[in-house]
């Protein structure tokens, strides 16, 4: 499942071209962005807020298990790591 | 006959030039997967700041007497535009560390706020749904990947 800024419509462009069975939700106010303190003020062009990239895999209990937050936008998230970490899950 | 002495020309500044171009074409290498990936903004540094050091030799060899080496037009050309490509590259390297601390994020073993957000078609879907079962078994877990989006 993903998160950002994006509209509905771009996200679906996003998908589409991806070609993506995920999830994809749009946060255009940063509501959700700012509750998961994942907020980048004027991170994106013209000065618009946008999301910081992060990663979290939740369990059904809604509990944190592994978390990735990359220190640097052109580096982004190991898809072995993320696997291994859903596989070490009970 | 002092007229005559052939000026060498100075490939040091070319060398320059290229490695600054390098720093930041390095920047456009997307198509590297992790974990390669995660010495990209290190190795365009790095490219950078060896620019630097050739540059550097290749205008002293221009100007500092005895002037041997030929390209005062050209060198000083180069010299210019290599420097704006070692700048935007150390801006880049900066500018995309230049992240949030995000210290109020949810944590490992912490619960993770819950939410409801239109998904592509617009219907509404909250962190509860995610957990339903799509083909009969609920999922184990879901992955939240927060991103910066492509506005």
């Amino acid at each position: 499942m993903a998160i950002s800024v994006d509209t509905p419509e771009i996200s679906q462009d996003l998908s589409k071209k991806a070609g993506y069975s995920f999830t994809i939700l749009s946060d255009p106010n940063a509501e959700v962005i700012r509750r998961y303190d994942l907020l980048h003020a004027r991170g994106g062009p013209d000065g618009h807020d946008i999301a910081r990239p992060a990663e979290f895999l939740v369990d059904s209990s809604k509990v944190v298990r592994w978390v990735n937050f990359t220190e640097d936008i052109r580096v982004r998230a190991k898809a072995d790591e993320m696997l291994a970490a859903a596989k070490r899950l009970p | 006959m002092k007229d005559m002495v052939e000026r060498r020309s100075n490939s040091t500044l070319l060398w320059g030039f290229a490695l600054a171009l390098g720093a930041m074409l390095c920047n456009m290498a997307f198509f590297i997967q992790p974990p390669a990936q995660g010495s990209i903004p290190w190795l365009s540094l790095l490219l950078a700041v060896i620019a630097l050091v050739f540059v550097g030799k290749g205008l002293w060899r221009i100007f500092a007497p005895p002037r041997i080496h030929r390209g005062r037009i050209l060198g000083t050309i180069l010299t210019i535009f290599s420097l704006l490509l070692v700048a935007a590259a150390v801006f880049t390297f900066f500018k995309s560390r230049s992240l949030p601390i995000s210290a109020g994020a949810p944590q490992v073993g912490q619960k993770a706020p819950d939410f409801t957000l239109a998904d592509t078609t617009g219907r509404p879907i909250s962190l509860d749904q995610l957990f339903r079962p799509t083909d009969g078994t609920p999922p184990k877990a879901v992955l939240l990947i927060f991103y910066r989006g492509y506005w």
